[in-house]
Parts: C-alpha cells; structure tokens; sequence
C-alpha cells in the first residue's frame, strides 16, 4: 500500500518514508476506531446486559431507542471533567500511566488479523507479524505496566495496593495463558496467527476447539486466565472496588481514568478474538458459506482477489467480530453473576489448578495429534490440514525442504530431516 | 529518506535517549519507567530488522517480565513514598571509565568487521526474507545449524552442531538459579523459635 | 482458608517488607456507612485493626431527655434506619412497662406482623450489601427490589418508607388498611420461591464459600464474651433469641407462635423447612454461619408474618390507642431488651414523674457485634476485613445513635 500511495507522491521512490507514514496513519486510525468505537459499543452493552440481569432497563434516552448514545454522553462529562492530579502524586508518571495502558492494548491489536484473504500470507492485518500468537501476548503483558505505574505515582495507598495486587495477578496469568496458546499453536504449526485461522477452514467442526476433548477444556482454561490477564471481574482485584475503594484508578478522574477502560474494554475484546482466532476458527463461519457458493456455482474455489474475494473477506471481519463480542459478552455475563475472589485464591488458582489443567491438556493434545485420533475434527475435513501445513514448509523450510538437502548431498542428516518432514506433512 | 533509515534512527536514538535519561534520573520508578522505553526501542530495532521473534522475545521477557518484577520490588521495599537515588561523583567516574571502557571495546569490535563497514544494498530484501520466521530459531536450538546447511559439512550433523548443548546448560543453570533465588526469598526461622514460642 | 500467622516471628525474618497503616473509612464503599477502620497492614496481611466510631452522633439520647416518649418515637426509627418498626417497637414495649400499659391481642399481633416484616426488610438488605461487599453486584438489586414492596407495603400502614413512627407507645398509630392482609400474603406467596434465587447466588455459590467459610470466626465463648447478639451469636451456634427467652412482657408477643430459633445445635439447623445444605468447609461461627442464619430467619420471619396474619384477622379488641403526650411517666426506671434483627436492642428509661424522661438510654447490638472486629480481624488479608464486616451487618446509626 505504500508503494502505491508512493507512486502518486515519489513515484521513483517506492520506500519513501512519506508514503509509510501515511499508510501507517491509515491503519492506526483504523486500530483505533476498533478500539474506541468497541469501547463504546461494549460500555453500552455493559449497562445494558447488567441491566437486563438485574432487572432493570438499562440506560433507555439518550440516542432515541436503547440509548445506545449513553456512552458518548458519558464520554463527554468525563471529558469536560476536571482533571486532577493529586499533590502527592508523582505526576510525570501519573499523568502518563493510562496512556501507556492504551498504547499497549493498541499495539497488540496491530498483529491481530480480522480476516484472512484465502490466501495463507494476506491477512487482514495492519502488519501480519510471522510470530503473531507471541507478539499479541508479549505486547498484551505491558499493560499492566500502566496500572503498575498509576498504582505507585497517585501517591495513595489504596493504589498501591491495587498496583501490587496487579502487577502479582498478571505475571501469574501470563504462565497458564501462554501454556494454553501454545497448543493451537502447536496443532497448527505455525506461530502466524492467519495460519492459525486458515487451518480451521471448513465446516465448524474443523475449529481447533473440536480438535480433540483436551483442546475443548483447555479453551475454558483460557478463557479464565484472559479473564484474569485483563482484570476482568471476578479476578479485578487490582481495582476491587469493596476492599480497595478504585484500586490503581482511585485518584484518576475525567479523560484519564476513561483511557484506563478504553484500554481494559480494548484488551477484553483482543483476547476474545485471540480465542476466536485460535479455538473457534477466526473468520471461519461455522459453515462454509462461499465455499459450497463457489461449488454451486461450478467455480474450483471461491476467487481471493478483486470484488468476491474482498467479499469473502468482510464477511470473515464480520464473523470475527461477532465471536469477538460473544466473548466479551460472557465476561459481562460473568462479571454481574459471581463474587470476587480473594487474591491468594486467584494466585492459586492460576498455579494451582490453570497451570497443571494446561500442561496435562498440552500432553493430551500432543498425544491426540501424535496418534491422528478421530475426534469431532475429523468428521468433515473440508480442506486438507496438509495443505496449509505444505505451505508452513514451503516457506519456512524452505532450505530443509527434501529436494533443496538432497541438492546439497547425501548426509546423515538429509535423511533425518527428510523423515522428519515427511512426518510433518 | 528510506523509511527504514528513518525509523532506524528513530529507535536508535530513543534506545541511547532513554538509556541516558536512565543514568540521569535519581528516581527509582522513573528510571524503571524510561528503561522500559529504551528496551522497548530495542525491540523496536529487532522488528526492522525482520527478527520479529527476537523481537516479540525482547518485549516479554525484558520489559513485561523482568521490568514488572523490578519495580514489584521496588514498590515492596521502598522505605518512602518515592525513592529516590542520589549517585556519589565517585560513582559517577568509575561508572564514566567502566561504561566508556566498554562502549569503546564493543566500538572497536563492531568498527573491525569488514562486512559491516559497508552498507549492503538489499535492505528490503534482508528485511523481508531472513530472520522473518521463528522456526530456523527452534531448529538452531533444536540442533542444526540452519545458517550453513548449504555448506554440505559432514560435521554439522544434526545434534552436534547446533547450539543444543549450550542451549541445555543455560536451561539447567536458570533452573539452579530460579530454586536458588526462591530458597533465598523463602521465610526463615530461627533454630529454637517453635521452643521459644512454646515459653 | 482463612490465611492466619500463627508466628509473628515469621514475618520478621521474611523478606523484609514494610508495615503500612492504612484508613479504611470513614468514607469507604464497603464500610456500611462511616465507620472508619485503621488497618496497620503487612502486604495484604492485616495485623491490627482499630475501628473508630462516632462520626454519625447525633445525641439522640440526649434529645430523649427533652422530649415526651411519643416524641421521641421518630428519633428511635434514625437509629437502625434499615429496621425502623423494630426500633419503634422497643421503645414503645419499654414506655408501656414503665406505666404498665397491656395492649389487646389484636395490637400483639400487628406489631408481630409489622415487626417481623420489617425483620425480612432488614436481612435483604444485609444480605444484598453483604453480596456487594464481597463483589457481586446483582443480589443486591434483587435484594432491593423485594424489600420495595415490604417498603410499599409500610407505606399504606403509615405513610413512611424508611422513617415509619408506626407502633407508639400505647400501640400502633394507625390499624392496618382494608385489603392490607391480602397484599401481605400475595407478597409472601411470591418472595417465597425468589428465595432459592438468593441461595444459589450466594449461599451455596462456590466463589461465595470459598470467600466465606472459615474466615472471621466467632467462637460461642467469645461470642458471649463481647456480648454479641442476634445472628451474629446465632450464627456462632448459642441457642439464644429474646423472642423465646426475653422477658415476659416481649415474649407474650409470641405466645403460641409455632417457631424454632435459628442456631446451629447438634450439628444441624432446624429442620422446618428446605434449606440448602451447610458446605463442608463451613466452621461453626464463620461468616457464612453468619450469613446463612440470617437468610432461614428470612423463611422464619415469613412463617411468623404468616401465623400472625392468621391470629390478627380472628383476634379481638383494637390496634390500641397512643397514650397522651401529656401522659405522666410514674417514677421509677425500667430497661427493657427486644430481638431487633441485628440483635439486642435494649432501651433504659428513668422518669422522675413528669412527662418528660429523665434519662433515656440505649443498648444497641451493632455497637457490641463491631466490638469483636478487632479480634477475629487480626492476621487475615485485606479482602476478609470487608467480609467480616458485612458479615456482623453493622449499621453505624445504631452504633452512633
């Protein structure tokens, strides 16, 4: 995209950095409209879903119907708000911390693929990073960074704790989060997210979640450690709000304390499209749709470029998101049913029980796929995994591909690793 | 200007910024706070320079895991509100003559590869192709030499060439380290106290 | 697993960390009101709690000394605002001790229906804010939206939601409206089965036990020591309800009454009804003992409201009529106790003859619950402090007066 907004400024130039500049501008905006207008649309639901289990209506004026609008009204008073900022505070970092919350939860976003173009290297990403899964987790762990600093720079006590009580809850969860990331990962693969989602092409039993009864159960275990790493109730105890009055957000008021939930609805919404993504098939519907449309129509496969393909394409943004907000509309759901618990409980928990539950789940599946077990998986493989996976090999192992080593002679090693890619295959 | 030379310098110069503004700063937390950045223009680097792996693994283990600890630790123990650290000139020198010590030794070496005294000229090439995928990583660690398999050595076969082996041991000394460092934290009592409290 | 320090001395060759004091109030979401707390905190761990009172004082008491026992009805609802009728009640029980006043059936049996409703009004709303303080928004709402129609209910009796000045001495200011009973009963006939509701929020939610058994607990002996009543010494397992053993002149309220009093006695509550069973982890005079007495005296209370209703309909004579302002108090004191729903509510009245008392006194329940704070708060993390405060359901109206 660069190169052809470049064409138009620099055409001899087709790097310049004026044309990287704006195609980057182009994504942010698009990120952030994901974000804010999520933000906006999940506060809504929020009141509205709590509403509804608590008997009430829910905010019902502003915007006509539904009052959908309530959050942007909200969002104003909180804009016009004062914004202080205590005489204790350290108010450099205090002034910064939500910013840093929002921009890691923005920035994971930017290797989170809405849609895939059918062909396995487009994604629809802003920047389709080859080890995706890890970036997403790795930039998603720096939010607690803010909460940490807001905890600590508002100079009060009940933040402190908040922060403590966070910073100890995240790098817990990070452990069993990333054991149970690693076996779609491993099913597939690959660490690219858009393979990840192309593996479970087909009808919706092809989704990663079927694949065997251990990935089923350690999709549960996911969710809660998500849960958990985004502090969502019954695990927000950095904010707990009977013990520690706000937590870290207790001094914070007006815009800044409203970054923080941009951040925290931000990052509830990456994580349940991290889980569409790796146990229920991304952008694939649970029935294959344009694909028995292409048969219908006599056509090979349904076409990745030009009109039909972006087609194809929005329908899978369509899908993806309407996972995405099923997931943040359990951990609503969740959050207006169940008391909280004590922080020793949540940490253990995390150690206790997610840990152990995900190591044993990671054995079975790696047993599972090992011994080619049927399961739900297998009922209807409307694309070959081994397809993708060629491609896995073809561009990956490009150097250890059995034809490339037998050019490079007969050795012991070729051997081992052309029955080792034989076995991949 | 090349996006890439531009955003190398961004980096580059945000790295050394905040790597400096470190060393100035006499506050604990903020020092933490602009290491991160620094670390985090590091990564930075790695990700232009197509180690996405290396890179995503400088973020979570630099700045989400070892920087979260330390100002856990920070925050556990300081003794007031906001600690600050005030350096004696005495330290400033010695730290002046050890760190220009080695800035001038990693100088030196870096000035006296051939290679890189010369600008290559496929840049998009290298950062599109090379060390874009993670599993040339694992199968180096896993025990091939995946940088020199064209070569057709007998000697780099699969087990004995890789860096298994230093891979093992660094595994196995991070595990002494991890018991070690939980033995010391541990809760201690003092022989007797059980008596003492039974008096 | 209540997380307790048996040696202190473990601490201090831990990794060394600081001691913080903490206030916890007086304007704290989970203080119920403005009780403020000093915690001196190691980490979560709490090693000393300190409550301070007396920021809600309002010298009712004094107040009593300047005004006639009719006047003063009003002040006695501000006390324990969420248990007006029964405070009301109290009061006017003493005065009509001190002049021998008797009352007609038919009035001994409105104010049980009007007390023991209020009783229900009470445990909702102690159950609801216990809900929120161990962070669950929702029973609380439900909570509420029950007790709306026992507050709707008040409202037709006598014009009052929260401040009723309903019974007087002398009686009840008003006889209960036409078509009253009928409401009252469709009310129960509907609440009833919302009860399971509740349980399966909070009593037997896993979440809910695991944040409550075993945390706070109150032995009997310690219970009897800080003088703790109501279903705070129930829920620690001593058989004790001034409803059965308070004095004659309350006690004949419920003569014939078919009721068990709620406590735990020989490993089991009674049997009167289905009640959910006690979890495993639960220990005697724990916070969810605590909790749970105060839900079956839910179901008790209805069962009363419902015997009442009963008796009320056939019973003869009339609601009784308020004694005079000008009424003279015969010398002499009299101090009487009632089973208010947070516990002993005890007035003291001495009159020199006038009209006016000399001296008016209250005991209140709250303020001995609260006093055991200190004690069973000691070496828990900072999440307990507010289960174990909601649990002894203070209200600080009643502490302060």
């Amino acid at each position: 995209m660069a190169e052809f907004i470049n064409s138009f400024l620099f055409p001899d130039q087709p790097d310049h950095w004026i044309g990287v500049l704006i195609t980057a501008l182009i994504h942010v905006v698009m990120i952030i409209n994901v974000i804010a207008v999520g933000a906006l649309v999940f506060i809504w639901m929020e009141r509205k879903v709590s509403g509804r289990i608590q008997d009430r209506l829910g905010p019902t004026r502003v915007g006509g119907k539904f009052g959908w609008l309530q959050t942007l009204a909200d969002g104003l008073k909180l804009v016009a708000k004062e914004d202080i900022t205590p005489g204790q505070a350290d108010s450099f970092l205090f002034k910064l911390a939500p910013y840093l919350s929002f921009t890691a939860s923005f920035c994971a976003f930017i290797a989170l693929p809405f849609a895939s173009g059918y062909s396995w290297s487009s994604g629809w990403a802003a920047r389709e990073v080859n080890t995706g899964v890890f970036f997403v987790l790795a930039v998603l762990g720096l939010e607690v960074f803010g909460v940490i600093l807001a905890g600590y720079a508002s100079g009060s006590k009940w933040s402190l704790f908040g922060g403590m009580r966070e910073a100890a809850q995240v790098v817990s969860y990070e452990v069993p989060l990333g054991l149970c990331v690693i076996i779609p990962v491993m099913l597939a693969g690959s660490m690219n997210l858009v393979t990840i989602g192309d593996m479970q092409e087909g009808l919706f039993t092809n989704w990663f979640l079927f694949h065997d009864p251990f990935t089923f159960c350690v999709f549960w275990v996911y969710f809660t450690c998500a849960m958990a790493s985004v502090n969502r109730a019954p695990f927000d105890l950095a904010e707990a709000e009977s013990e520690l009055v706000a937590g870290f957000h207790t001094e914070y008021s007006g815009l800044r304390w409203s970054i923080f939930f941009m951040a925290e609805y931000g990052s509830m919404f990456l994580v349940s499209a991290l889980a569409a993504i790796l146990f229920f098939g991304g952008w694939n519907g649970p029935f294959p749709v344009f694909a028995t449309l292409a048969s219908a129509l006599g056509w090979e496969a349904w076409p990745t470029t030009g009109l039909l393909g972006y087609v194809a394409g929005l329908a899978g943004v369509a899908n993806i998101l309407f996972k995405g907000v099923v997931g943040v509309t359990v951990m609503i759901w969740v959050r207006w049913t169940l008391p909280r618990l004590r922080i020793d409980q949540v940490i253990t928990m995390c150690w206790k029980y997610c840990v152990p539950i995900a190591a044993v789940c990671f054995a079975g599946a790696l047993f599972w796929q090992y011994n080619n077990i049927w399961f739900l998986n297998s009922l209807h493989p409307a694309r070959s995994r081994a397809e993708v996976r060629e491609n896995w090999s073809v561009n990956e192992l490009q150097l250890l591909t059995p034809s490339a080593l037998h050019e490079v002679g007969e050795s012991d090693m070729a051997k081992g690793i052309e029955n080792e890619a034989g076995g991949q295959i | 200007m090349n996006w890439h030379t531009l955003l190398f310098y961004l980096f580059a110069l945000m790295s050394c910024g905040f790597a400096i503004a470190v060393v100035a700063s006499s506050n604990v937390v903020r020092m933490a706070f602009f290491l991160i950045v620094s670390l985090a223009s590091t990564a930075g680097l790695f990700f232009l320079a197509g180690a996405h792996f290396v890179g995503a693994m400088q973020i979570m283990i630099y700045v989400g895991g070892t920087l979260v600890l330390l100002i856990f630790g920070v925050m556990l123990t300081a003794h007031a509100a906001f600690v600050s650290m005030v350096t004696k000139s005495s330290d400033w020198v010695l730290a002046a003559v050890f760190g220009g010590a080695l800035l001038g030794l990693l100088a030196l070496t870096a000035f006296s590869v051939e290679d890189w005294r010369v600008a290559r000229g496929d840049q998009a090439a290298v950062t599109s192709s090379e060390g874009e995928f993670a599993s040339s990583i694992g199968q180096a660690l896993m025990g091939m030499r995946v940088d020199r398999l064209s070569e057709g050595n007998s000697q780099l076969e699969a087990g004995m060439s890789g860096y298994l082996l230093p891979f093992e041991i660094i595994a196995i000394h991070l595990l002494v380290v991890l018991i070690g460092a939980a033995y010391l934290a541990r809760t201690k009592r003092r022989v007797g106290s059980v008596t003492e409290g039974v008096q | 697993m209540a997380t307790q320090i048996d040696d202190q001395r473990i601490i201090e060759f831990d990794v060394r960390t600081d001691e913080m004091l903490v206030n916890m109030g007086p304007q704290h979401p989970s203080t119920h009101g403005v009780l403020r707390l000093v915690l001196r905190t190691d980490g979560e761990i709490v090693s000393e709690v300190t409550p301070h009172l007396g920021y809600l004082h309002r010298c009712a008491e004094k107040i009593g000394e300047n005004l006639t026992p009719r006047q003063w009805i009003p002040y006695t609802d501000r006390m324990d605002y969420l248990a007006g009728m029964n405070m009301n009640l109290g009061w006017a029980l003493c005065v009509e001790k001190l002049l021998q006043h008797d009352l007609s059936e038919k009035a001994k049996h409105l104010r049980v229906i009007i007390c023991e409703m209020g009783r229900i009004a009470s445990h909702l709303v102690g159950m609801g804010a216990y809900g929120l303080d161990l962070g669950t928004f929702s029973p609380f709402l439900y909570a509420f939206r029950e007790r709306e129609r026992i507050l709707d209910l008040f409202e037709e009796v006598c014009g009052a939601r929260l401040t009723y000045s309903y019974i007087t001495p002398g009686g009840a200011t008003a006889d209960l409206p036409k078509g009253w009973l009928q409401k009252c009963e469709q009310f129960l006939d509907q609440f009833q089965p919302i009860i399971a509701e509740y349980h399966a929020l909070l009593t037997t939610n896993a979440i809910f036990i695991k944040r409550t058994c075993d945390i706070g607990v109150l032995t009997p002996e310690m219970a009897i020591d800080f003088g703790c009543t109501g279903p705070v010494l129930r829920g620690s397992g001593v058989d004790y309800d001034l409803r059965r053993d308070g004095e004659e002149r309350y006690t004949e309220m419920y003569d014939g009454y078919a009721f068990e009093v709620i406590c735990q006695k020989d490993g089991h509550y009674p049997k009167d009804h289905q009640y959910p069973a006690v979890p495993k982890d639960a220990v005697l005079g724990d916070c969810w003992h605590r909790f749970y007495v105060r839900m079956l005296e839910v179901i008790q209370s209805m069962d009363l409201v419902r015997q009442a209703m009963d008796r009320y309909s056939v019973a003869s004579g009339d609601w009784g009529v308020p004694i005079k302002l000008a009424t003279k108090l015969p010398p002499g004191d009299v101090y009487l106790e009632t089973e208010a729903p947070r516990g002993q509510m005890g007035f003291y009245l001495v009159s020199n003859g006038g009209n006016i008392p000399w001296r008016v006194r209250a005991r209140s329940s709250s303020f001995c619950n609260l006093s055991v704070c200190p004690e069973i708060c000691k070496g828990v993390p900072i999440a307990d402090i507010p289960a174990i405060v909601g649990s002894l359901d203070i209200v600080m109206g009643e502490i302060d007066r």
